[in-house]
Parts: structure tokens; sequence; C-alpha cells
């Protein structure tokens, strides 16, 4: 049983692991992309990140998850998302990015205005371009502040990969959970709890291993 | 003398306003090849805005700047200057920050090398192995030859300073400016830094120096200008300005300081 239970796991793992690092694959920048907007001074464009950032925020992913999946079936009379396990993974990954990259744009605008804005006025004087300022001096500065408020978004984010068995996405707490539901057993949630620990521990020791390394600048 | 009709810096009726507020009023003035021209005046008067203006931080409202016969800013043609133009323009200027501003991710030489090699690579020229002997030679005459290897947060505020002026000069511009370098320093560090400036202005490095340091600014200015509330209230050598102020603004200020 305990060879089954962990073959089951290992499979709802790898869907986990997938929505994981597709959602990161795909929100980090988008949220980059969005924090730069958000820090423009460009009032229309601000407004606009804003309201959909609030809208975001403000919605439990689980609503928007539901509404991204269904939503589309049920407005368009046609599922863009194939039934298949396949399709319900991509559903999930489009409502993580879409969610993430919202808090991920908090978490860069704040790294973008700690740079002092003398950092960028040095580059100026000393004929830089713009490109060059961001990727030669604020960006490196950027990720040095982002990375305690972002390892504790990643973190929430595999956990909140759980959130896909709404719409029988087969994850890890879903292949878990299904051994409680055919055989009445609970010995395999504890085990389940084992699996994300190990893997958020892993995760922690890489981002402490990521700030150890920018720790040799202030 | 060869060609004294034309001034390294010529600076027209600088006009500068934020919004309704006026921070600049007609500023003229200019500056030869080789001199050291102070600017002094009270927090407000508008020095470091003129200093920006020059360096185009801030863009100026009115006027024009001419370097060398040259104009590179006129603020009724300012829009038909692309971005390039600008920054080719810029590099005709350096300056030397309050606050250092170095780039805290680069050692002292990376932050020294960094701006020519982005250019070098641009434009060609330049070697690497040019550029770093060029920077090192630089930090060396800044007495730093054995901090090349440090970040800046492991430098004290006067040797942060020090790098921040090699990395000014490393561009090699026509006209060094220095926006109040020593008042983020304690006393005893002021020292070093004015020391270097004073050794610049030995060697005819055309410079622009706002200061709170009057005997400094006495001792190593060929010309100096009293700023109050965005004009210039009084400009001449600095016999004229410190010892015979004509103004009572100016007695006043300079006052405050003996």
């Amino acid at each position: 049983m305990f060879g089954t239970v962990t073959l089951t796991l290992l499979h709802g793992l790898w869907t986990t692991f997938q929505i994981f690092i597709l959602t990161l694959v795909f929100a980090l920048p988008l949220g980059l992309l969005l924090g730069i907007g958000s820090a423009s001074k460009w009032k229309p464009l601000r407004y606009l990140i804003q309201v959909f950032v609030w809208i975001i925020r403000g919605t439990p992913l689980m609503l928007q998850l539901i509404i991204i999946f269904y939503g589309p079936g049920l407005w368009l009379h046609h599922n863009i998302w194939s039934g298949n396990e396949a399709g319900r993974i991509t559903a999930t990954v489009v409502a993580f990015v879409i969610n993430y990259a919202c808090y991920f744009s908090v978490i860069f605008r704040g790294g973008i205005e700690g740079v002092p804005v003398g950092q960028r006025e040095a580059g100026l004087v000393l004929g830089m371009t713009k490109s060059q300022i961001f990727f030669k001096i604020t960006l490196l500065q950027m990720i040095k502040r982002v990375v305690p408020p972002m390892s504790n978004e990643i973190i929430t984010l595999v956990k909140d990969t759980s959130l896909a068995r709404i719409i029988a996405a087969y994850e890890l707490t879903f292949a878990g959970y299904s051994f409680m539901k055919s055989a009445g057993l609970t010995w395999p949630l504890f085990y389940t709890g084992v699996f994300y620990l190990v893997f958020v521990g892993i995760l922690t020791l890489l981002f402490g291993y990521i700030e150890k390394k920018l720790d040799y600048f202030r | 003398m060869e060609n004294n009709t034309q001034p390294m810096l010529e600076v027209k009726n600088i006009e500068k306003h934020f919004g309704s507020t006026s921070v600049l009023k007609d500023i003229s003035f200019s500056l030869e090849k080789g001199k050291a021209l102070a600017i002094i005046g009270s927090s407000g008067s508008g020095k470091t805005t003129l200093l920006r203006c020059l360096n185009f931080l801030e863009t100026p409202t009115g006027g024009t700047i001419e370097v060398m016969g040259k104009t590179i800013f006129d603020a009724d043609q300012m829009n038909r200057l692309s971005e390039a133009e600008l920054r080719k323009n810029r590099l005709h200027f350096g300056m030397v920050f309050q606050s250092f501003n170095l780039f805290p991710q680069y050692t002292a030489l990376e932050n020294v090398m960094l701006a020519p090699k982005l250019a070098a690579k641009q434009n060609g020229g330049e070697t690497v192995e040019e550029i770093r002997k060029r920077a090192e030679e630089l930090l060396d005459q800044m007495g730093l030859s054995n901090r090349m290897d440090n970040y800046p947060h492991q430098l004290s505020g006067g040797q942060q300073q020090r790098v921040a002026i090699a990395r000014a000069l490393a561009l090699q511009p026509d006209i060094l400016c220095f926006d109040e370098p020593t008042s983020a320093l304690d006393p005893e560090l002021t020292g070093e830094v004015l020391k270097v400036i004073r050794s610049l202005a030995d060697s005819h490095t055309t410079m622009i120096i706002v200061t709170h340091e009057m005997r400094f600014a006495h001792d190593v200015a060929d010309q100096v200008i009293f700023m109050d509330e965005g004009i210039i209230l009084e400009q001449g050598t600095p016999e004229e300005v410190f010892e015979h102020p004509k103004n009572e603004r100016t007695k006043k200020f300079l006052e405050g300081y003996v």
C-alpha cells in the first residue's frame, strides 16, 4: 500500500510542480512589467494597472480559477480548455499567472522605488542609456531588495497549487485526499504534508543561498 | 594666451520654474578653460538646481548653454533634441554628487570603468585594457591604489567621494561639477576630499564647485558667484566677493561664516 500511495503522490507532485514552475516562468516577467508600469509617470497606465491589481488581489484565487476554467465554456459555448488533464493544468496556470503577477508587481514596484534616485542620476550623468541604467545598475539592487518578500510569495504559491483540485486537476493534495475517499485512509494526508514540507524546505535553502550570494554589497 | 574670446562655458539667461515657483532667474555667467568657479549661497538659493540644469538632470525653462562656442542647450529648441544627442551633450559635464551615488554592487575599480566600458562597447574606441589602465591611474591619483577592489560599503565617506571623482574624470568631461562634495562627510574626512579637488584645480581642470566651505572657495576658486533666491547677486574674483562684497545680502551671508 505504501508503494501505491507513494507512486500516486509522486504523480500528483508532478502536476503540482508543473503548475508551480509554469506560474513562475510567466508570472515573474509579467509581474516585472506590471511593476514597471505601475511605477510609470504616465497616469492612465498607472491607474489601469492599479485597478487591475485591486480586482485580482481583492477576490479569491479559487473564484478566479473557477471563472477562468468554466467561464469560456458558459459564455462562448465552447470549452477552450480541452477537458483532459493538460487542459485543466493550463487553465490553472493561466489563473495563477494572472493572480501571482499582480502580487509580484507590487513587490517589484517596491523594489524599483527602493533604489535611491541618485543611482539613476549617477547613470544619467555618466551618459548611460535608460536600458543600460536598468540592466547594469537598478536591476541587481532591485533583485536584492525583492528576494525576501518574493520568497514568501513563492512559498505561498507551492501551497496554493492545491486549489487546482477545485477544477479536478490531479495535483498533490487531490492525490493524498483520494485515499481517504476510496479507502478511508488518513495517513496518506500526513504523508502528503511531508511532500509539501520537503518542497518548501528545498526552496527555503535556495532562497537562503541567493540572499547569501547577494550579501556582498549593501 | 591663445583664444581668449571663446570661454569654455557660456551660460546665458537660464531660467527654471517648478510650476509657478521660479527657482532660477536670468542666470548668466561664463567660465574659461582651466579655471575653477565656486558657487556659494544659502540653502534654497538655487545653486544645486543650477548645477543640475547644466547636467540636464533638470531641464531649464529658458536660456542657452554653450560649451566651447557650441550651443548644447537652447530652451526654445529643446524638443528637437533626440535622447542620444542629449546624452552626448551631457558628457561635456561631469558630476560629483553630495551623496556620492556610487554603484553598491561594483568595486571601486568597476565603478570607474563601467561607463567608459559601455561607451566603448557602443562606439568602439578604447579596449577594456586601456580603460582599466586609465581607471587604475585615476584611482591612484585619488590616493586609492590599495582600495580598488573594495566595494563602496567597505570604504569611508571620504574614500567613496574620491572614487566618485575618479568615476566622473574617467569620461574626460570638459567641465567637472561638484555639488556640495563634502557636505555629507565628517569634518575629519572633508580635508582629504578638498585636497583632491585642490590638486585638480592646480592641474587646471575646469570646474564648478557648489560649496559651503568658504575658506576653500576663497583659496581654490578663480571666480566666485554668490546666489540668493535664484539670482546671481554678486560675481567676481574671490578677493572681490569675499573681501569687498558690494551687496548687503552678500556681506550678511559671509558674516555668518566668520
